[in-house]
């Protein structure tokens, strides 16, 4: 049991729903609570298309046998396979709730569509079990989606094509990352087989093979699959996180290497790139030394945003990175073995009082993470870019991070809080705390402890005293 | 009016999204979440009533999650524990309540007894709340912790002096089935000062007790209090003797449990729209001992609302709300002279809504466990002017091109009221307007 103020990651089903939701012609059956549908609602706000959420809810409740209520399995999935005339493979996901009361799903086949011939296919995924969490979960989903599809072998294609493994459906501008992925590639030449899993439809996952190449944009949940198209396919993949503007070059030209595309060539669209598009390199190039000496930065997130970010504000801006963190527990070693290529203060940790605590001994002039470090930044009062998932910020434009263009991106965000030199108490003296103060601010809850100190010194100094004492302190949290 | 039963599955906002809502308002409250993974994220993505637009991510200091490992359940009073060094760094804490649903009850989680080990040692009290206790009648509402809350509030309220109770010679516990029916009449009123009057509900529209209760006592009658008030040390006393006047159609557990505590539950429409304001404090003022009319004044009010009606007059409007505000709405809306198409109930409690079916115009259709495809389909076909939307169906049905607003508008409007009711008018006026105005550019 942990006690916790927030979660970075959601439970299984919500990770399988991502991934089911970003494919066109699947619809999900979810086996849950009707108090643990939130999907639906969630989806309305988060995408903002208006379109209706590609999943049906089969209400666990005990009774549901007799009555022709909804709730009962066999009934609901046919219930799916009627309504949904257009969907050619129903997934069939279980909540925790449904995973802990022990129920046994009977269902092993979809029930036919009279008339129709058209091909239906279940999918259902016996790995899931409650305490699983949200990327793993759509990780196996997507492995497991491509595996079933895979009935007959395709030929390669006859000119150079990729697949792209993006985000899912919810990441911050995710469709805007395949695009320009796309676009990059479209300049070298090769052609996109497929998006996977956003803007995938399901045939297209029984095609994958025909690609000469899988690009992973987002390693989170594209690895297993890669993986598998790998072993199965021999299909090489690209791994390198296409962020900042030496990622993306490295990633260009290890898909033209395995595309047999002249190197040259690609070169010369990269430097073309460079000069048109990519404004990072030049935005280090054009502000003096100044702005970037001594700015230390901690950055936090998922997997492919804190590596990528924190490769790119390192190397090609020249900030020191001071903390870099991830969420994702399962993927602990991996996500280390790359932090420490640039930072010192590498951590794994899905606590987010936790990593408050992390980021605020790295003393950061900049954080960089998800909308759970808001308040932490807020407390330390330094500049704040949500630039990793999951943040709440929804655009109606998209702004890649990935890139070129997400490189220029990059460039604006830092320009605009970078600008801002943090302006010190210049000649005052530092204020000194008594040991009851420091006890009374050891109980405050560590995201607002940085927020606390500060509002006590200011008050002290109103005071004129020289010191926080705990008459001071508590007085200032009024 | 008809009562219809869809046997679909509604749209409804997980109820579990209200402790953001409800840590807000309740600030010396501390609230644990023990439960799952999934519970906690579908807190912290649902942080308020998601409108269109996606809320801001706010963390509160006085919202825990307990997540429980599947794997290895704690033991036996170490969620306790835990909550017990949580609470004492919180400061001004006056009550923890222990938000356990189904989950934590297969993970052999006892949410009584640890809240009675915190409350040992803490001093405070302690209540379970559990989101996943079934109801007397099946369905769930987007409003229904807010009712467990409510009724977790009441079981705190203090219970009436002795010497209170000597003076008010109990009438007994009567609300049972018929009670509003065989109580007119077989009372007289008290003679000596009438009974004391706790308002129950109006939890997310600030101020609301405060005008109910302002209406209240110029007829006469005395308002002690409300729950859930403006903290937990001002709970009002409620016990045998106090007249409970509920004012959301969701309350229907807390409202039992303040029966249980021997208060009267006022059996009558609730304070939205002119006519339900009028019989509440008509209602709710004999019931306390005074009796007097609104005939006038809700005369009054309706002729004050004259501008406002003939631009509502004739509009269709189409229901398919989660919250149970929408039949009382409805109920208005429908006498405000509106045509109300369908109303969608998740989950309708016959019994307790008697008084405000009854009141429901006859050409107004109810449909029970609605099927939310079969609500947009009925959309589809009938057009109606604007609908009243739960938050699954707000995105596609605007992009359906149907005017939308959702339940939660109103409620943060404040609907109750003689003042309430223009509030709503204007409301509905005012998103028509701007949908006509949008509409008239030629993009």
């Amino acid at each position: 049991m942990k006690l916790l103020r927030g979660v970075y990651e959601g439970p299984q089903s919500y990770g399988i729903l991502r991934v089911a939701a970003s494919i066109g012609g699947v619809h999900t059956l979810l086996r849950a609570l009707p108090g643990e549908a939130y999907f639906r609602a969630l989806y309305g706000t988060r995408e903002r298309t208006g379109a209706m959420a590609p999943v049906t809810l089969s209400p666990l409740r005990e009774g549901s046998g007799d009555s022709m209520a909804p709730g009962n399995l066999a009934r609901d999935l046919s219930g799916v396979v009627r309504r949904h005339p257009k969907a050619e493979i129903v997934i069939l996901a279980r909540s925790e709730a449904s995973l802990l009361s022990e129920e046994a799903i009977p269902v092993t086949n979809l029930p036919g569509v009279e008339g129709t011939g058209r091909p239906l296919q279940l999918v259902t995924f016996p790995w899931e079990e409650p305490g699983m969490r949200e990327i793993e979960a759509a990780e196996l989903a997507l492995e497991d989606l491509i595996r079933s599809l895979m009935h007959d072998r395709t030929e390669r294609s006859p000119y150079p094509t990729v697949n792209l493994f993006g985000p899912p459906i919810f990441g911050p501008s995710a469709a805007a990352e395949y695009a320009e992925a796309e676009r990059l590639l479209d300049m070298i030449g090769v052609e996109v087989n497929a998006r996977v899993p956003l803007g995938a439809i399901a045939g297209d996952l029984g095609r994958l093979p025909r690609a000469w190449a899988n690009v992973l944009l987002y390693r989170e949940v594209g690895e297993y699959a890669t993986l598998y198209l790998q072993d199965e396919f021999g299909m090489p993949r690209v791994t390198t996180p296409m962020i900042g503007a030496a990622g993306t070059g490295a990633v260009l030209r290890s898909v033209g290497e395995l595309c047999q595309l002249d190197p040259k060539s690609v070169q010369r669209m990269i430097w073309a790139e460079l000069a048109h598009t990519a404004k990072l390199p030049w935005y280090a190039r054009l502000e003096p030394p100044e702005t970037f000496q001594d700015r230390r930065v901690a950055i936090f997130g998922d997997f492919t945003y804190p590596l990528g970010l924190g490769y790119a504000l390192a190397r090609e801006v020249g900030l020191e990175i001071t903390a870099c963190g991830t969420y994702l527990t399962h993927l602990q070693r991996d996500f280390l073995f790359h932090a420490y290529t640039f930072t010192e203060g590498a951590f794994v940790e899905d606590d987010p009082d936790q990593v408050a605590s992390r980021i605020e001994t790295a003393k950061p002039d900049l954080i960089v993470g998800t909308h759970l470090e808001e308040g932490v930044a807020d407390s330390l009062s330094v500049p704040f870019l949500p630039l990793c998932p999951p943040v709440t910020e929804r655009s109606f434009v998209g702004r890649p991070l990935m890139g070129y263009t997400g490189s220029s991106v990059l460039a604006d965000e830092l320009d605009n809080v970078l600008r801002k030199k943090s302006i010190e108490p210049a000649g005052e003296a530092p204020i000194q705390w008594t040991e009851g103060a420091l006890q009374e601010v050891s109980e405050v809850p560590l995201f607002l402890r940085g927020r606390a100190r500060r509002l006590a010194e200011e008050h002290a100094r109103k005071q004129g005293s020289a010191e926080v004492t705990r008459e001071i302190f508590l007085e200032s949290r009024h | 009016m008809t009562i219809l039963n869809e046997s679909g599955i509604p749209d409804v906002l997980p109820p579990l999204h209200a402790v953001n809502d409800l840590a807000q308002r309740l600030p010396d409250v501390l609230i644990v979440v023990a439960g799952t993974q999934a519970e906690a994220h579908l807190i912290q993505c649902l942080t308020s009533a998601p409108s269109p637009n996606l809320p801001p991510f706010r963390r509160n200091q006085r919202v825990i999650f307990a997540l429980l490992d599947p794997e290895n359940p704690p033991q036996q009073g170490l969620l306790a524990s835990r909550i017990v060094e949580i609470a004492a760094g919180n400061r001004g804490t006056e009550l923890v309540l222990l938000v356990a649903g189904r989950a934590a009850e297969s993970l052999g989680i006892d949410a009584a007894f640890e809240a009675r080990l915190v409350a040992r040692k803490l001093d405070l009290p302690a209540e379970v709340v559990n989101p996943d206790a079934p109801h007397e009648v099946p369905g769930i509402l987007s409003t229904d912790l807010e009712d467990r809350v409510l009724a977790a509030l009441v079981n705190l309220c203090p219970k009436r002096k002795t010497s209170d109770l000597v003076e008010t010679a109990s009438p007994a516990k009567r609300g049972g089935l018929f009670g509003s029916l065989l109580r007119r009449g077989a009372e007289t009123p008290d003679s000596n000062g009438g009974r004391p009057v706790v308002l129950l509900g109006g939890t997310l529209s600030p101020g609301a007790d405060r005008r109910l209760a302002a209406e209240l006592s110029r007829t006469g009658v005395e308002v002690v209090g409300s729950v859930p008030g403006s903290g937990i040390a001002k709970l009002p006393p409620l016990g045998e003797g106090t007249v409970v006047a509920v004012m959301d159609p969701n309350l229907s557990s807390a409202a039992t449990v303040a029966e249980r505590r021997g208060a009267t539950v006022v059996k009558t429409l609730m304070p939205v729209g002119v006519d339900g304001t009028a019989r509440f404090v008509q209602d709710v003022a004999e019931e306390a001992g005074s009796r007097i009319s609104e005939v006038v004044r809700a005369r009054s009010v309706w002729e004050d609302l004259g501008v406002l009606r003939n631009r509502i007059r004739g509009k269709r409007i189409f229901f398919t709300g989660d919250t149970g505000l929408e039949i009382p709405l409805a109920r208005f809306l429908a006498d405000a002279g509106a045509v109300v198409l369908e109303v969608g109930a998740p989950r309708l409690d016959r019994r307790f809504l008697a008084a405000e079916l009854q009141a429901l115009g006859p050409d107004v259709d109810v449909v029970v466990s609605p099927d939310y495809r079969g609500q947009t389909n009925r959309i589809d076909e009938s057009r109606p002017d604007v609908v009243i939307s739960s938050p699954g169906l707000h995105l596609p049905l605007v992009a359906r091109g149907h005017l939308c607003r959702s339940p939660r508008d109103f409620i943060t409007a404040g609907l109750y009221g003689y003042g309430g009711s223009r509030r709503i008018l204007e409301l509905l006026v005012r998103t028509m307007e701007r949908a006509e105005n949008l509409d008239s550019l030629n993009l």
